[in-house]
């Protein structure tokens, strides 16, 4: 029996939208679901009991960070990653294989796996499928990601057939690895880059193990919106309906809507967190950089409409004034962020249950997009089911 | 404001200060510190976050480097600064300076007094100074004042500080008659002088004489940067001797970084009101506060011992703090102090905000700053006690014994 059950709860009756329940060792977890990025067992300033608050039920963890520091041997002396950052509901992890390949330039990749000088170091180390299995069994994360071979996403012809196959490979290894079975859910990943083909064949072959969930990766790396939206449709037409899908990397609140539509479940960004950072809030009308000098005699709240900490007890001008000196800034708005991100899948979720998801889509298009203006790729994808914007 | 001495104990006071306005009701006890603040917030924490805190003072000091260049808009918002920060309850201090920091040297002069944000510098003569606070609406407000002094500053140039200073009082005097927006607000004077007794008399008695209602003693440093720069001991003599000039009715404060074992000294020189500056800048360091200020004292050299980890957690720990940068923390799965009921010694482990401030993640700074507030605010609570129960010799007495328990180069 796997890590995870999925129940479905309902199905927007126009497109593939869908809402669900997830059961995971830590937590159940309403979907469609936004996952916070928690990369080194933190969530950038906040406590878990903020979370809690904002009813955040699973976040993320970056195996490769972790993996360095503090170390698999430790993490497991603590009891896991839940006990040493003190967080109680459900975490995911990924393989590490993304971040070596994205962060480090002299990342090399043989069929054994990935080798890499550690950054801290110098010394030359191999992650192996196994290795990322490994040290995500130390970690201890309801769901674990396999270890894939990552490619650019303008990479085409030979070297991305070999990615998918190479994949599909590890995947096998990775199961075979995986010592948690019952308490960590393995979901593999569909590769194939832009190409339609190789992405079938690849998402055939994963359909024919026995695993709890699919991601759907080697997306969101800058692609054409036509692309993405197209490769993310096509694996979603062919992964069984009884398992979540998750879209790996993908958080701009557009994107979330479209891909909800298009039948994905769960989403991972560092982006709200990271814009946080710099002064920066989500709104529906996409967001306001409170550094700018427009804000300074603003005295509304962020959003109005928002009940978080952040929107309760500050203005806008004051934030203006936070945010150009103070790291409290950053804790306050990354709240707000958090909290924006989650009420937004809420909202689409309560629509789906009350089959007026279409309705809530055409109100967010015509929120974000006041002029009526809206993204050609945006409307070709949610024409394709049966969602048409006015 | 109203402050009334309840009981001397040595040359310190245990009193109680009444202040005017909408927080009448909200009695604050001496010796007392108030809320350290930077842009108006606690540092690293948003009000959400403050809330976990026990024993946060009922006043918080806020520079006016970082405020002052948006005082406009804070006019315009028009219910004044501790609303516009989200502190509504709270009541508020301007300061010039912020106490941590050190001050740019030789931006004074007759004219007014620069303070410094992020940026730059923002200089107020007496008129700008009023607006400001007009703007900002504080319960106490510090007078303009030239405290750019320290220990190497000619008579002269001390003299001028002390006429500056003078002169700068009576024109907000002059020019807060009458004024309704800050007819609640209770102006602190500013006593200077440097390292000169003349010019330290000179400017207590003649600010005394002005109608103001506490005191602020400044000039013995240009600011301050960092937890060991602050040396009571040099000035001892001479802060006894500026408090004797100065009126039994009114609150004296200091603005500085103060450690317990300064705190403890000063209350005994007369000092009532501290800032808590200083565990700010143990969490910008990595450290964690847990000086013992059980009386009587459970050994202190005994507890710090028991408090390390087995590999020698001592050896970059001062008497009153650890710090939890140290590779020894790793894998210490115990709480940053154990018998500490604060959220993050309920909560986290040593080892994780090791972790933590090894990946420079924001979330070490914000846990040690509840902690190190959290211990800093009880430590007031003891001190009170303290010296109400006639224990304050034994106090001091293990703080000296903790501090020196340790190679530590603090005073
Ligand atoms: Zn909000
Ligand atoms: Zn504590």
């Amino acid at each position: 029996k796997h890590a995870l059950s999925l129940n479905i709860v309902a199905q927007c009756s126009k497109s593939k939208a869908r809402a669900c329940l997830m059961t995971l060792p830590h937590a159940q977890v309403d979907t469609p679901v936004f996952m916070p990025v928690g990369t080194q067992g933190t969530l950038k300033g906040l406590v878990p009991d903020q979370l809690r608050e904002l009813d955040c039920k699973i976040m993320l963890g970056n195996t490769y960070h972790l993996g360095h520091r503090p170390g698999p041997e430790l993490l497991e002396k603590a009891g896991g990653l839940h006990k040493f950052m003190s967080w109680d509901r459900a975490l995911l992890t990924d393989s590490g294989g993304f971040q070596m390949v994205s962060l480090l330039e002299l990342a090399q990749i043989t069929e054994e796996g990935v080798k890499f000088k550690s950054p801290h170091n110098g010394t030359e180390m191999l992650l192996t499928p196994e290795k990322s299995i490994e040290i995500q069994n130390s970690i201890g994360a309801d769901i674990i990601m396999q270890l894939d071979d990552v490619v650019h996403s303008s990479i085409e012809g030979e070297r991305l057939e070999e990615a998918m196959y190479r994949t599909i490979r590890w995947l096998d290894r990775c199961l075979a690895a995986h010592q948690r079975p019952t308490e960590q859910c393995l979901f593999p990943i569909v590769q194939g880059g832009l190409n339609a083909e190789l992405r079938k064949k690849c998402a055939h072959e994963l359909i024919k193990r026995d695993v709890g969930g699919y991601a759907i990766g080697g997306l969101s790396g800058g692609e054409a919106k036509e692309d993405f939206w197209k490769m993310v449709k096509l694996s979603t037409d062919l992964l069984p309906e009884d398992k979540p899908r998750y879209l790996m990397g993908v958080g701009f609140a557009v994107d979330l809507v479209v891909c909800v539509a298009l039948g994905c479940d769960m989403f991972d960004c560092v982006f709200p967190t990271r814009t946080a950072r710099f002064g920066c809030a989500l709104v529906k009308t996409g967001q306001l950089n409170l550094k700018n000098a427009s804000f300074a005699a603003d005295f509304k709240p962020v959003d109005a409409e928002c009940p978080c900490s952040c929107c309760k007890n500050y203005t806008r001008a004051y934030l203006h004034v936070l945010a150009n000196t103070e790291t409290a800034a950053c804790n306050i708005l990354t709240v707000h962020n958090v909290a924006y991100q989650l009420r937004l899948m809420r909202t689409m979720r309560q629509s789906i249950i009350e089959d007026k998801f279409p309705d809530f889509v055409q109100g967010f298009f015509d929120d974000m997009f006041p002029s009526g203006q809206f993204p050609d790729w945006a409307v070709d994808a949610l024409a394709s089911v049966n969602i048409h914007l006015r | 404001m109203k402050f009334s001495v309840e009981k001397v104990v040595g040359g310190g006071r245990l009193g109680t200060i009444l202040p005017s306005g909408p927080h009448g009701s909200t009695a604050l006890e001496t010796p007392m510190c108030t809320l350290y603040t930077r842009g108006g917030s606690a540092p690293h924490l948003g009000v959400d976050m403050l809330k976990r805190v026990s024993n946060v003072p009922d006043i918080a000091a806020m520079s006016l480097g970082s405020l002052a260049p948006h005082h406009e808009n804070i006019r315009d918002f028009g219910k004044g600064i501790g609303e516009f920060a989200a502190l509504k309850s709270s009541l508020i201090f301007t300061t010039l300076h912020d106490a941590s920091a050190a001050v740019t040297s030789g931006k004074n002069d007759r004219n007014g007094v620069a303070v410094w944000g992020k940026g730059g510098k923002f200089k107020m003569d007496p008129s700008l100074f009023v607006k400001v606070q007009e703007a900002l609406r504080p319960d106490w407000f510090q007078a303009l004042s030239d405290g750019d002094t320290d220990k190497h500053t000619a008579k002269k140039r001390l003299a001028k500080a002390v006429n500056n200073t003078l002169d700068f009082l009576d024109g907000i005097l002059e020019l807060t008659k009458n004024n309704k927006i800050l007819k609640d607000a209770s102006l602190i004077g500013a006593i200077e002088g440097g390292f000169d007794e003349e010019e330290r008399k000179r400017s207590a008695k003649e600010t005394a004489a002005r109608p103001v209602h506490g005191f602020l003693i400044e000039g013995f440093e240009k600011g301050h940067s960092g937890v060991d720069l602050f040396s009571i001991d040099s000035f001892t003599k001479l802060l006894e001797k500026t408090v004797s000039f100065l009126p039994e009715d009114k609150p004296r404060i200091m603005e500085t970084v103060w450690s317990p074992l300064q705190i403890v000294k000063a209350f005994n020189l007369g000092i009532d009101v501290f800032s808590s500056s200083y565990p700010y800048l143990l969490t910008e360091r990595g450290q964690a506060l847990v000086a013992d200020y059980t009386i009587p004292s459970s050994s202190p050299a005994a507890r710090l011992e028991n408090k390390g980890s087995p590999n020698g957690a001592l050896s970059t720990t001062s008497g009153f703090y650890v710090n939890l940068k140290d590779k020894c923390y790793f894998e210490d799965f115990s709480p940053v102090l154990t018998e500490c009921d604060c959220y993050c010694c309920a909560t986290f482990t040593r080892s994780y905000i090791h972790h933590l401030l090894n990946t420079s993640e924001l979330l070490a700074y914000v846990l040690l700053m509840i902690h190190n507030f959290h211990q800093y605010f009880h430590f007031f609570n003891c001190l009170r006690r303290s010296a109400r129960e006639g224990t304050l010799e034994d106090l001091q007495a293990s703080l000296e014994a903790q501090m020196n328990s340790k190679p530590s180069s603090e005073t």
